[in-house]
């Protein structure tokens, strides 16, 4: 309970001080919880170690500050060019919040390591390449539409032929994806699912517990009963 | 096959400086090679292994890369020298037509009197064009023009062509290996100095600039009908892999799809070497780069490739002092 009142010291101090800056990367932003400012005992900590705070009640008066200078977790600028105004912040913490910030500074978590140069850069690359690879030309685009529009025409009938668009975009998992969105008015009759074929087909099963343990069965199904007409 | 020292010497790392010292005048045809080979029975340790010469001769490779300054003329001047201490003979054409930069790496820069261009207007004969490098007998270089005359228009993919059909086709016999340097760009230099080449060597940093420029040269090589495209990483930095904050060769491998013919740390001699005119693989003691070069350049001879392994990245702690945070 202590060392977290401490940290979140910590914090407060780093908001009130004039030459404050975020430092991302050391600071989770999910360990700060406010409500524990309004512990009585640890009130009586802050205002003993940290004198240049008027009062508690203006640290979390603005909870908004903090919480903008600790979010997110992207290595900004700022942090290299204000090393000095860090060491300087530094100087002022006392010895445990200095070995805590030592600690994740050697042994950064999760969040830093996915967030190095090199991921980075090669996220980077990823997409340039995929955006360079694949520049399809205009009359490409064009006949690549009309194929694919004859195609589905065969099988339903398509709204209106200016509707059809071309996309080409880069998706980092699949890399480019190239999609053709054509509205559709209706299925062409002779390809359309009949009615007959639904009338009392059981589909969509699905085991929630197969009776092996339990003894019972829980099943669920859907099943179509066509409109008397 | 009988030599002074006794089989107990060790391997690669001196064979290529004692072999001129041992073999000095060494026909190189294909049968000759064969019978220099110890046989395997005899020794577990092969000194004086040569590479076995793949593909048809002579193999006309281009170097290229697409952005300057990643260390094309530095690979060609390098691994045509280590290919000429192997015992393969050697042209090394530099096709930058304005700014030429292998008779300067190869030191070789106050001996080239007839060009190229002097070759094709007729006042010169090929064999007078061609500087023979005097530590490395087997090591031609050829430069394409002066750098003080105007920039000759009229040299193109299919003059450059011709030079290596004469060269293919001059009576001391075809070279094993054309080199050719490659201008940096994609614009006219390098469409003339592709023209000729079967294969292709791209080489390139792990730098998102580079790689960027070394794919686009790749889709162009194969338009052009080079399909045999091998790759070498240059200015290699493993402390900054092993922190995260440069890409690793395997990223690079597999965002380009390249086979991999070497990898090459980042070396200060090169600096130094390129000042003194005495290219890197010559040096004794050899350097780390240095034997990278002549590793890929047995690679280039055998037609082989290599794979990349990952550097050893640090252990991650897991939180036991969790309560810090982290």
């Amino acid at each position: 309970m202590a060392i977290s009142a401490d940290l979140k010291v910590f914090v407060a101090a780093f908001a009130s001080h004039p030459n404050y800056r975020p430092l991302k990367p050391t600071l989770p932003s999910s360990k700060i919880r406010f409500g524990h400012f309004f512990n009585g005992t640890s009130d009586l900590k802050i205002a003993q170690r940290w004198p240049q705070l008027e009062s508690s009640a203006t640290s979390t008066a603005n909870p908004s500050q903090v919480c903008l200078g600790t979010g997110g977790n992207n290595l900004s600028a700022t942090v290299n060019q204000d090393a000095e105004g860090f060491l300087l912040n530094v100087v002022n913490m006392s010895f445990f919040d200095r070995l805590g910030l030592a600690w994740r500074m050697l042994f950064p978590t999760a969040k830093v390591r996915n967030n190095s140069n090199a991921r980075i850069a090669k996220q980077r690359l990823k997409m340039i390449l995929f955006s360079d690879r694949c520049a399809i030309s205009d009359e490409a685009k064009q006949k690549i539409v009309s194929n694919i529009i004859g195609a589905l025409s065969e099988f339903v009938e398509i709204d209106s032929q200016d509707k059809v668009q071309l996309n080409v975009s880069a998706d980092t998992d699949i890399g480019t994806v190239c999609s053709v969105t054509v509205p559709v008015r209706r299925v062409r009759p002779e390809y359309q699912d009949s009615e007959e074929d639904y009338a009392g087909k059981i589909s969509g099963i699905d085991y929630k517990d197969t009776g092996e343990t339990s003894g019972t069965v829980d099943v669920t199904f859907d099943f179509f009963l066509p409109n008397k007409k | 096959m009988a030599s002074p020292l006794p089989p107990l010497l060790p391997s690669l790392a001196l064979s290529p400086s004692l072999l001129p010292l041992l073999f000095p005048s060494n026909p190189l045809s294909p049968q000759h090679r064969r019978r220099h080979r110890l046989p395997p029975v005899s020794a577990s340790l092969q000194w004086n292994r040569k590479p076995q010469l793949a593909g048809e001769t002579p193999r006309v490779v281009v170097v290229t890369s697409g952005k300057g300054g990643v260390g094309k003329t530095t690979t060609t001047a390098n691994i045509g020298l280590s290919l000429a201490r192997f015992g393969f003979s050697v042209v090394a054409i530099d096709a930058d037509v304005g700014l030429r930069n292998l008779d300067l790496l190869l030191g070789l820069e106050n001996r080239v009197n007839y060009t190229a261009v002097e070759v094709l207007n007729g006042d010169c004969r090929l064999d007078q064009a061609l500087v023979r490098d005097r530590r490395c007998p087997s090591l031609e270089l050829l430069c394409i023009s002066k750098p003080r005359s105007k920039l000759p228009l009229g040299f193109g993919a299919k003059a450059l062509t011709w030079v290596v059909d004469a060269l293919r086709s001059r009576p001391s016999g075809p070279p094993h290996f054309v080199l050719i340097d490659c201008p940096a760009g994609i614009d006219a230099g390098f469409i003339t100095a592709i023209a000729p080449a079967n294969e292709a060597v791209l080489v390139t940093t792990p730098d998102i600039t580079a790689l960027r420029d070394a794919d686009r040269v790749t889709g162009l090589l194969e338009c052009d009908g080079i399909r045999d495209i091998k790759m070498i990483v240059n200015r290699v930095r493993t402390d900054l892999i092993r922190g995260e904050d440069m890409m690793s060769v395997l990223d690079v491998q597999e965002m380009l799809g390249l086979a991999l013919l070497g990898v090459i740390p980042e070396d200060s001699e090169v600096i130094k070497s390129t000042n003194r005119g005495y290219p890197l693989v010559l040096n004794k003691p050899p350097t780390l780069a240095g034997l990278a070069f002549e590793q890929a350049a047995w690679r280039l001879v055998e037609q082989d490739t290599m794979t990349a392994v990952m550097v050893e990245e640090e252990p991650k702690k897991k939180g036991f002092f969790s309560f810090f945070g982290g």
